[in-house]
């Protein structure tokens, strides 16, 4: 899928695609910002413009991000590449087919 | 007569009596808007994290208490708790506390204030209404700061569960046994109070104007959940009158569900298909659970809106598979892209259309993209080698339109014939009748397609010239206007001359008041709201077709409106004393 995690200069990302029928609401955005607490490092997800906190609820709620949107999902810190290679997983798992 | 009615939407249907039991009463108190010293700032965010420390705990507790076949309302809970913590809430109210040297209170108020504005700019509907979590949750948060006591207060007898708004997670740590009925001042059909009652069987109504200002704790009320009503302080009669119909609408609830699975065949052996109206492979199973028997209307549009591209062909295709897989052997009528006027997408650009009913929707909106329209086809041409697919097209209005959607139609056949993709070479494609020059040609239009979909609540508005949305004229909205009954019937021959089938959907075809009409016509199936399908079967396992006739000619000979629904309300009010009751018609709003 999407979940080649790239590094640059520190800053790892990776790109993800919304594949959920109701796009990142409620529920699958409660679970990213719970795993993404989880992590020490900075966490931030970017769709067009937008850059939000990706440890916020409502800050990924603002995204309104709707099935077929494509996400990048930064992270830099001392645990930035297992929270990158974790966040991946929990999104593929939160809005893959099904979810 | 009681001392006040008030009226809401009924989202779970039944009937409750007993006293009203407010929660969350005492948030409605002063919030102190105060500055305070500097040596003052600590003491003043201790206390904002320990309140909403003490909020999660709660939470948590209430999370651990959901019962399995409640687990899709623990994930909302889990929305809650994430709130509860969140660095937009938290963090910001603890630096407002810091920076501008205010209280808590005023701290927590100012943050959900400026979530709220941000929120109000979001298009989508749904995300919008989220800010209503917030507020739910900051709540309860401002009632510890308050020091207001434990809203887990248990119901010493069962009550009538009142609110601003209820959450899962209120309900829940509530001892459900004893919530006879909710009420809230919030919500509308898809709020989670709705769809927690209806999950849970328990009568509610929603939106109540008026509620937190009229009823007081204790009062006695009586919840009408079939018609959207609650009597404040009601009558002996009144209480006797309601006792009876609650005792008679759970008995009836009870035998139609156990009905459902049962064809929709008169008593004289004429079988009419029973088919639901969805918009989301979501609701198949309350489709099947309901008794439906396929689908008749599968609107695709919800895929194309509030997003900011319109879905690709796979998506699509995966969509339309699904359904097409879980309802085989049973049909699916898949109807093409139906935006424009109140449906627009976000892709569409802003066409700022004067007239948009009138304007650029429905198939003229794909003709118009045909790249996108073939694209939506493609999906529907693979998917229909998965199941019983069929295609309708929305908005006909002449000849031409039919010829030019069945030649993109031709195209896309050509192109998987090419590339060797699989379809069905023998997928029925139907048109919607809704616009009255459809009808008026509707023998010609016969000789094109494959059937017919009457959709009535266009139908109607187009053929009386008016918005039922628009409160200054929607009583026009007359469904047994001599004009529409007249309209379906000719349709309907002219479908039958031409050996094509016929459907109606639309509400009039769940209307018990209609829907003898319907079948005096002869139509071959009806296409109705899943909720809707157990209480029409029993209508129609009840009657015979002579009768259905009889009740169509005589509505065909009168000439007013007024005439004809009193003829049908003094017919089907004899039939079926009992069950109309429980119905609220289309036809009410004529008194």
């Amino acid at each position: 899928m999407h979940n080649t995690i790239s590094e640059h200069e520190g800053c790892f990302s990776a790109i993800i695609c919304v594949r959920n029928e109701l796009g990142l609401h409620a529920r699958p955005a409660a679970r990213i910002a719970q795993e993404a607490q989880k992590f020490q490092c900075e966490l931030r997800l970017v769709v067009d413009d937008q850059e939000v906190d990706a440890k916020s609820i409502l800050d990924i709620l603002s995204l309104a991000a709707a099935r077929g949107t494509e996400l990048t999902l930064k992270g830099w810190g001392d645990d930035a590449k297992q929270a990158l290679e974790h966040m991946a997983h929990v999104f593929q798992c939160t809005l893959g087919e099904g979810a | 007569m009681a001392r006040e009615i008030l009226h809401g939407v009924a989202v779970s249907a039944g009937i409750s009596i007993g006293k009203a039991f407010f929660i969350n009463r005492q948030s409605r108190r002063h919030i102190p808007r105060e500055t305070i010293p500097a040596s003052k700032v600590d003491y003043e965010i201790d206390r904002l994290t320990s309140a909403s420390a003490q909020v999660r705990e709660e939470f948590e507790a209430a999370r651990a208490k959901v019962p399995e076949e409640l687990r899709e309302h623990g994930a909302i809970i889990d929305s809650h708790l994430m709130i509860c913590q969140d660095p937009k809430l938290m963090l910001a109210a603890a630096t407002r506390i810091r920076e501008r040297g205010i209280t808590a209170e005023w701290a927590l108020e100012q943050s959900v204030e400026s979530i709220a504005a941000a929120f109000s700019a979001i298009d989508d509907p749904y995300i919008r209404e989220r800010i209503q979590d917030v507020r739910v949750v900051a709540e309860r948060i401002m009632q510890r700061l308050l020091g207001g006591k434990d809203t887990s207060r248990a119901l010493e007898e069962r009550m009538v569960l009142m609110a601003h708004d209820l959450t899962p997670a209120d309900t829940i740590e509530l001892e459900q046994d004893k919530i006879m009925s909710f009420a809230t001042c919030e919500g509308g059909k898809t709020s989670h109070t709705g769809i927690l009652a209806r999950s849970l069987q328990i009568p509610a109504i929603v939106g109540v104007e008026g509620l937190e200002e009229t009823v007081r704790d204790g009062d006695l009320i009586i919840v009408d959940a079939l018609r959207g009503r609650i009597l404040i302080g009601p009558t002996e009669d009144e209480l006797a009158d309601y006792s009876d119909l609650k005792y008679q609408f759970e008995n009836y609830q009870k035998s139609i569900v156990r009905q459902c699975k049962l064809p929709g065949e008169t008593v004289d052996g004429f079988r009419l298909d029973i088919q639901a109206n969805i918009e989301l492979a979501d609701e198949l199973q309350s489709v099947l659970d309901n008794g439906g028997e396929g689908v008749g209307l599968y609107r695709t549009e919800y895929a194309f809106l509030n997003r900011k591209e319109a879905p690709s062909e796979e998506e699509l295709y995966r969509e339309y598979a699904t359904i097409a897989e879980r309802l085989a052997p049973a049909k699916v009528t898949l109807r093409t892209l139906d935006v424009g006027a109140d449906k627009m997408m976000n892709t569409q650009e802003k066409l700022e259309e004067a007239n948009p009913a009138l304007g650029l929707r429905g198939i003229r909106y794909c003709l118009k993209n045909q790249e996108l329209f073939r694209r939506q086809l493609r999906a529907i041409l693979r998917a229909s080698v998965h199941g019983n697919v069929a295609v309708m097209f929305p908005m006909i209005s002449g000849i031409k339109e039919v010829r030019q959607a069945r030649y993109q139609l031709n195209i896309v056949r050509q192109e998987l014939d090419e590339a060797g993709i699989p379809y069905n070479p023998n997928m029925p494609v139907g048109i919607m009748i809704e616009l009255p020059s459809a009808v008026m040609i509707s023998e010609t239009l016969a000789q094109e397609v494959d059937f017919f979909s009457i959709g009535t609540n266009d139908l109607i508005q187009y053929s009386l010239g008016i918005d039922r949305a628009n409160k200054h004229v929607s009583y026009l909205y007359q469904p047994l206007h001599p004009a529409i009954v007249r309209s379906i019937k000719y349709v309907v021959d002219a479908a039958h001359r031409a050996g094509i089938e016929v459907s109606v959907c639309g509400e009039v075809a769940s209307d018990p008041y209609c829907i003898p009409i319907l079948m005096g016509m002869q139509i071959d199936a009806v296409s109705i709201a899943p909720q809707a399908i157990p209480g029409i079967k029993r209508i129609i396992r009840q009657v015979n077709m002579e009768e259905c006739k009889q009740l169509l000619r005589d509505v065909l000979s009168h000439a007013t409106v007024s005439k004809i629904n009193r003829k049908v309300r003094q017919t089907i009010f004899k039939r079926f004393p009992e069950e109309l009751t429980f119905f609220a018609s289309l036809l009410d709003q004529d008194d």
